[in-house]
Formats: C-alpha cells, structure tokens, sequence
C-alpha cells in the first residue's frame, strides 16, 4: 500500500513539470500544445548529452536540459506559433502534433533508436518501515516539488508573475495598462520550456530514454492538466497524482500492459462525469 | 519496376481513401480526428478476424469493419462531440493510442505484435502473382473511386452545405433549426466507416498486419493530403494524396545517395521532411493547392428552386 503511494508520487513527480508547462501555455495562449511530449524527449536527450558523453554530473545535466528546453520552445514559438495566433484552436493544435512528430524524429536522426540511460552511481535503496525506496525516487519527487514550488511562488509572489496572470487574465487590458505584452509572454514560454526540460531529465532518471517517449507521455500530461482543471501549477500538479494514482491501481488491479491506457480513460471518465469540461467555467474559449 | 508502381498505386488509393473520409469530418465538418489510424487499424483487424477466425468471405469481413467502425465512431462521437474541437482532438488521439494497445497486448485475438496473418484476397484466387495484384490495385482504385463520387455528390448536396454552416458558425444553422449534433455525429460516423472499411482493403493487400501498421506517421500522411490538397475540396484530396504518396515514397530513392545514413536516419530524415512541409504548408497556405470553391449564394438558391418550363 505505502509502495503503491510511493510508486505513485514517482510517476506524478515526472509528469507534473511538464502538466505545469501545457497549463501556462493553456491559459496564456488558449490552445492545447501536443508537441510538450516532443519538448520533453528533447530535454531527456539533452540531459543525456550532458551527463554521458560531456560527463558532467546529473545536476549540470538536468540544468542544461532546463537551458536547451527553454531556448528550443522559445524558438518553436518564434518561428511557428508566433505566426499562428489567432488562427483556430484546431489548426494550432495540428501543429502542434506536426511539430512534435518532426523533433522526435530530430531525436531519432542525432541519437538512433536504442534505449539511453544516465550515468548514475549504483546506490542501494533506503529501508523504512519494510517500504524500499530507492534515492533516486527521493531525488527525483524533491526535485519536482521543489520546481512546482518555484514556479507557483514566481506566479503569486514577484511582480513577472503578477504580470504574467494579467496576460493569461487579458491580454489587451494588460497592455493598455502599460505591460510588455511579448516580453511577458516570452518569459511564461521560457519558464514552461525550462519545466519541460526538467520532466525530461526526470523521465531519464525514472526510466530509459529514447525517441519513442514522445507519445508515452504526451497523453499522461495533458491528462493531468485537464484534471487539474488548466488553470494553476497546483491543480495540474494534483491533477499528475491522480494520474499516477490511476496508472499504479491499473497495474496493480488490473493489466500492466494497459498502464498507458489510463489517461485517456481518465480524459473520458472527466468528459461523462463533467461534461460541461473542467475548463469549461474556468476559461471562456473562444 | 512493374511491380513497384503497382504497389505505389495502391498504397495511393488506399490514402487516398482515408485522406477522403477525414475531408468528410474535418475538411467539411470541422472535426478534428487525430484518431485516423484507430478506426483504420480496427477496421483491418475486425476483418482480418472475421475471415480467419470465423472463416467468412471478404465481402462479409468488408461489413464487419465499416459496422464496428461505425459503432466505434458513435461512441468516441457521443463521448465527446458536445464539447469543443480540443477534447475531440485530444479523445481520438487517445483512442487510436488504446486501440494499438489493444492489438498488441490480446493476443489470442490479434496475435499481437507477432503479426496477424491473413490469406483472403479480395480477389479470385488461383491467378498468377502479377495479375492478382493489378486486380486487387483495381478494387482498390475502385473502392477509391466510389468513395470520391460519394463524397463530391455530399459536398455539393444542401446536406453537405448544412456540414460546412456547422463548421462555419454553428449558430447560424441551429437557428434554422438544424440539429447541430445530429450532422456532426453522422458526419463523424460515416468517415470513421469508411476509414475502417480501408482498413480491411488494407488488411486483404498486405496479407499480415502487425500494431506497427498503425501509428502517428500514417495519421500524420493522411492529415498532410488533406491540408495539402485544400480541406474542403474532394478533388484537392486527389492531388494532395497523389503529391504526399509521391514525395514520401519519392523520398526512399534519397537514401543511396546519402551513404554515411543508417536506414534508422533515413526514415527519421523523411519523416522530418512530411512534418515540416505540413508546418509550412499550415503556415504559408492554409487553403492547400486546390482551396476549396466559394460558393455564391445566388447560385446555391437557383440550383434549388425548380426551373419553370
């Protein structure tokens, strides 16, 4: 029982990051951006890049990863997004897919299709009260909850983040009140860039890395951030437990082998229980 | 060579197909199916089972997979079509993800990623291997055909202008009394049952079918000759099917030239290529090479009203 709950907080400590990051570009942007799968098996690469070839300890790595995630969904936005706004939801989310598809074959063309992993000190797990957990397990849920943290004191406590919820709120009456519009939401694109780097180096500590984790875990995230209710990193971070809840029970109860069946059940599930959608008296869409 | 371009039309008219039914939910209705290859890969393992395991012939493993594409259509529809285009975008990738889950994980049903071996043909049997292709290209290019005529006549018919009004501003026809939810739910069913029905051409061509038959770049083929082609406009969907079946099997002749590429890279490089030409193509001419008519309303309402003498 208590294995399972640990079990469950790994899982959700890999996928919340990258929740955190689909839900600010949800609520600045109003559009659903499949490619963060493909960000996050960029991040994993690029933190696989710093620790095994370069040598660079895992924290480097991971900061790295944070560094190449921000730039590339900074540029993905420059020269993709940017001149899509304002075109439907639908056709940005096409995109989107075409756009995570494209750098998952990146990934493929640079690093080949065998499975990667980091270079990690064989440590033994720690014992307490007959439930294992391994060190890594602890790194990686302190390191996520840490970054959430982060991320929900820059929203509520400094004036960026105050800046960056009258954007998400509206955009036009931010700017009439004097807000740098573009450089706030270039800021918000580099913050959700950097958590997806940062889901990536924890998915490399987690499990293997290679090309094909882009659609492993595009469906757990947006799951999670659509149980989370798309409006705050605390939801979408509530909304990952749930998820990794549900992955764990499904193993557990059920199949394994259908453990990458849970989101989408959960998405259906949330569609007949709340039909009017868990967004849908949160955002006005357009 | 002969042989070669045989296979090329086929796999074309196959495309084409399913290029066609997303016109239908997308091009004309305004639904988002990312969800392509589920129904197309339910379609071919509903009648790959119906012909080995129940040993029905192939026009009866034809009907088994357009009616379970349609059943699976309603449902994944109802779950989610009274919502907004984002939940049924991100319902039916999920759908197509759990269906491959399927396939591979049931194998007393599908023999999972071992391959399902399929010996119907949709054509006589006892001919020689030449002619059985050219025949089995021939249905194909004719279930092609069919499914284009049907189509055309659909989107010139006021149903089909009902289709394009949902897509427009639903508002506008639910004010005339249309039931919004009704077209788009058979707009959505008809195009998953005739992807499924593809499915089963598929299944009979290529005689074994693994889950591996059923993922992301196929979806991604089929999206890219419809955008190409001009959402819309079933001719574009020709053009846009022939020009993206060209170019990716086009691009397999780079490889010789490329020596310091692994067969890994060249796949991953042609599959960049598709990907980025769909972003450009969204991006520079949403509209696609054949942008679909505009219609003048004068000329819609004389078509309509009867011609006296």
């Amino acid at each position: 029982m208590i294995q399972m709950i640990i079990n469950t907080l790994a899982s959700a400590a890999i996928v919340a990051p990258a929740a955190v990051a689909f839900t600010l570009v949800f609520t600045l942007f109003r559009y659903a951006n499949f490619a963060v799968g493909g960000f996050v098996t960029v991040g994993a690469f690029a933190a696989w890049t710093i620790n095994v070839p370069l040598g660079c300890p895992l924290w480097v790595a991971g900061l790295g990863a944070m560094v190449v995630c921000a730039s590339a969904f900074a540029l993905s936005d420059r020269l993709v997004f940017r001149a899509l706004r304002g075109r439907s939801g639908g056709t940005l989310l096409l995109v989107s897919i075409a756009l995570s598809f494209v750098l998952e074959n990146i990934m493929r063309f640079i690093y080949g299709a065998q499975m990667k992993g980091f270079d990690l000190p064989l440590t033994g797990p720690i014992t307490i009260w007959d439930v294992r957990i391994t060190r890594e397990t602890v790194a990686v849920v302190s390191v996520s909850l840490l970054a959430i943290l982060v991320v929900g004191a820059i929203l509520i406590l400094t004036p960026i983040g105050r800046a960056l919820r009258a954007v998400a709120d509206n955009p036009s009456l931010a700017s009439v009140r004097g807000l740098p519009v573009p450089s706030v939401e270039v800021f918000g694109i580099a913050v959700a860039g950097a958590m997806l780097g940062l889901s990536g180096t924890l998915v490399g500590v987690d499990l293997s890395i290679d090309p094909n984790l882009n659609w492993a875990v595009t469906i757990p995230i947006i799951a999670a951030a659509i149980v989370g209710g798309l409006g705050s990193p605390i939801g979408a971070a509530a909304g990952a437990i749930l998820i990794g809840a549900a992955e764990e029970l499904t193993v557990a109860f059920l199949a394994p082998t259908y453990k990458g069946a849970v989101g989408f059940a959960v998405i259906a599930l949330v569609l007949i229980l709340r039909p009017q959608g868990l967004l849908g008296d949160k955002v006005d869409r357009k | 060579m002969d042989s070669y371009l045989v296979a090329i039309l086929t796999v074309a008219g196959i495309y084409l197909i399913l290029a066609l039914a997303l016109n239908l939910q997308f091009g004309l209705t305004g639904l988002i199916n990312f969800g392509v290859v589920g129904f197309y890969g339910l379609g071919a393992y509903a009648s790959g089972i119906a012909t080995e395991t129940f040993h029905a012939p192939f026009l009866a493993g034809l009907l088994a997979a357009l009616i379970i594409g349609a059943i699976a259509g309603a449902l994944v529809a109802l779950l989610s079509l009274r919502l907004s285009g984002d939940f049924l975008a991100i319902v039916t990738l999920g759908f197509a993800e759990t269906i491959r889950l399927v396939f591979n994980n049931e194998d007393w049903l599908t023999h999972g990623p071992s391959g399902f071996i399929i010996v119907t043909r949709p054509v006589i049997a006892g001919l020689s291997r030449t002619a059985t292709s050219w025949m089995v290209l021939g249905v194909i290019l004719l279930a092609a055909l069919l499914v284009l005529l049907l189509m055309m006549r659909l989107a010139d018919t006021p149903y089909g202008r009902v289709l394009r009004a949902v897509r427009e501003d639903d508002l506008v026809p639910a004010t005339l009394g249309k039931n919004i939810f009704m077209y788009r739910l058979q707009a959505f069913v008809l195009g998953s049952a005739i992807m499924a029905g593809t499915g089963s051409l598929y299944a009979h061509y290529v005689q074994t079918i693994t889950p591996d038959n059923f993922t992301t770049p196929v979806a991604i083929l089929v999206w890219m000759s419809v955008i190409v082609g001009g959402a819309g406009n079933m001719k574009g969907t020709v053009l846009g099917a022939l020009a993206v079946v060209f170019i990716y099997e086009g691009t397999r002749f780079i490889g010789p030239w490329l020596t310091m590429l692994d067969a890994e890279q060249i796949s991953a490089l042609r599959f960049i290529i598709i990907g980025v030409a769909l972003i450009l193509m969204i991006r520079f001419r949403p509209e696609g090479l054949l942008p679909e008519a505009y219609q003048r309303p004068a000329e819609a309402a004389s078509r309509i009203t009867p011609s006296k003498g």
